[in-house]
């Protein structure tokens, strides 16, 4: 099936010799939430640039839904909307209201369903009693809204969101979390770049990290989590174990950590429950089973080291 | 062509929605030239190429107007636009980049013909004089409106400041206009130099003397060469802004 978005080898030199993106690969596939992390500088606003044709890549290329972002702009943009991490809205002499409506006109939306379509975002996103003021009147909280309604504006297939709750507040993030789950269950393939990774951990159902420019992993989120850094289970015993106990695989990787046996795996894989069940016979009895579940930010921050490391 | 007509349409309100600073001004300092030309000075000037006075530097006057607006509009609109950030709007929708030249460009030669039929109205009022042709000079003007929307779009890519406008309108167009005839005939300054080689080499000379021809009976001006230079000019300024917003010019990186 054709991807909503598939970068090919893309590289990007700046004039300047800033080498954004080096080989950058990647399938984000439709309909899915996809998180395209990296640190500061790791290339993901160029990357978005790329698909938004606002960045011409120095070679590789881009498509969306199967049109070259470069060549074949105009059907490639229809599909997309963006929400870019600077807030950019046309409020010098444009109200609210006029800025979803001009820009669902820019998408060839006619006036009367333009006017609608508006309507209905402002009423979504909490903006309709501000639909007249200017754009300086509203707050930092509300603009993030409006720059989200306007990529909405004209129904896109493709969600291009870079660091969408960027400076907002709890109440803020959770509503702007609720409304992109809601539009991913209605089809919609979401990209999202985001510096908070529990914020990807929460939405995406697969992610990329990007780093220096490259992929560095991709894939389904809990898989990438557990092939990079799998659960471990603490195991203390009462009298503490000296030596790792019998029966102990040496693919789970056992450790004694002061006394407490640390594992790799899950409470309900069987190699653990049989484990937990010896030891009573080895001359100790067990006093607690902690789960330490790796997190999306260890793995990530594991991920870019070994990239480093390799380098 | 929705997109286009929407480009368009919000290219026109930004300079209508302030039209106290952008349609009244140039109205006002023209309607003030006449009056001065035509009442304080215009008798003690006597005429030229046969015509009063005031009624000679009308059609200067009015080429002046539109030429200003026409380039201000596209030229401040581009920068300020790439300033803000939100030319991400257009750029990132389906308008292909010669709809969005087209609709930038139109809008700034719809600034210059407001303004302009507001000069020509009021010069009109003022000094009653015998229209040549009317219709000949709407189409002139038309052309000259798009040569310098034209012109106003290629500088406001081009430029990296607001100081860029500024230099190429100060320095560039201004002098241009003024040493272009407007003021004065070819006749009146042979063997001044260096106004005289100013004006002779001057293409806006021909430009003002083909607009004349359409509004005065004078001679020395040839409608003919203006709508051969102004509409050669129109093709090379317009095709320049539209391969630069190809190329995406200060657009993309």
């Amino acid at each position: 099936m054709t991807p909503a978005l598939a970068f090919v080898d893309l590289h990007k030199t700046y004039r300047g010799g800033t080498r954004a993106l080096r080989g950058m690969s990647l399938e984000v596939p439709k309909g899915s939430f996809f998180g395209l992390l990296g640190l500061n500088g790791a290339g993901k606003t160029t990357c978005i640039n790329a698909v938004a044709g606002l960045v011409r890549p120095s070679s590789g290329r881009v498509e969306v839904h199967g049109f070259d972002a470069q060549k074949q702009y105009r059907q490639a943009h229809r599909l997309l909307g963006i929400a870019p991490q600077e807030i950019v809205l046309d409020g010098r002499f444009l109200n609210v209201r006029n800025i979803l409506v001009y820009n669902a006109g820019y998408f060839g939306m006619p006036k009367r369903q333009a006017d609608s379509r508006a309507d209905e975002l402002l009423q979504t996103f909490a903006l309709w009693s501000k639909r007249h003021d200017r754009v300086q009147e509203l707050s930092g909280g509300m603009k993030r809204r409006l720059n989200l309604a306007k990529a909405l504006v004209h129904d896109p297939s493709v969600l291009i969101l870079d660091e969408p709750t960027a400076g907002a507040d709890v109440a803020l993030r959770h509503q702007i979390w609720d409304e992109l789950r809601r539009l991913n269950a209605l089809g919609k393939t979401v990209l999202l770049t985001t510096h908070y990774l529990e914020e990807a951990e929460r939405l995406c159902d697969e992610v990329a990290i990007l780093h220096q420019g490259r992929v560095v992993r991709s894939g389904k989120l809990h898989t990438l989590i557990h092939t990079t850094r799998p659960d471990h289970v603490l195991i203390h015993t009462d009298p503490p174990l000296k030596a790792v106990p019998q029966g102990c695989s040496s693919s789970c990787h056992p450790t004694l950590i002061e006394g407490a046996l640390r594992v790799e795996g899950a409470l309900h894989d069987d190699f653990l429950l049989k484990l937990l069940a010896s030891l009573p016979h080895q001359g100790t009895s067990v006093r607690s089973v902690s789960v330490q579940k790796a997190t999306l930010e260890e793995t990530f921050l594991d991920l870019v080291q070994h990239s480093e490391e390799e380098r | 062509m929705i997109g286009f007509y929407t480009l368009f349409k919000r290219e026109v309100a930004r300079f209508m929605l302030d039209s106290l600073d952008t349609i009244a001004p140039p109205t006002v300092s023209v309607v003030l030239f006449l009056l001065i030309f035509g009442s304080a000075l215009g008798p003690r000037l006597g005429t030229v190429d046969g015509v009063p006075y005031a009624q000679f530097v009308m059609p200067g006057l009015l080429f002046m107007s539109v030429v200003i607006n026409a380039f201000l509009n596209p030229a401040y609109s581009l920068l300020q636009s790439r300033w803000d950030g939100n030319i991400f709007d257009p750029l990132s929708s389906p308008l292909s980049s010669m709809h969005i030249s087209l609709a930038v460009v139109l809008a700034g030669m719809v600034r210059g013909l407001v303004v302009g039929l507001l000069v020509a109205l009021s010069g009109w009022t003022l000094l009653r004089f015998q229209w040549v042709n009317p219709a000949a000079t709407a189409f002139y003007l038309v052309l000259v409106a798009l040569v310098f929307a034209s012109l106003g779009s290629v500088v406001g890519l081009w430029t990296k400041g607001w100081e860029g406008v500024n230099t190429i309108s100060v320095f560039i167009i201004d002098p241009l206009v003024m040493l272009g005839g407007v003021f004065y005939s070819l006749e009146m300054v042979e063997g001044v130099p260096p106004l005289d080689v100013l004006i002779r080499w001057n293409p806006l000379t021909t430009m003002v003397g083909g607009l004349r021809a359409t509004m005065l009976e004078t001679s020395g001006t040839s409608l003919a060469a203006g709508l051969i230079m102004t509409g050669g000019m129109a093709v090379l300024f317009l095709s320049a802004s539209l391969l630069l917003f190809r190329y995406g010019y200060h657009l993309k990186a």
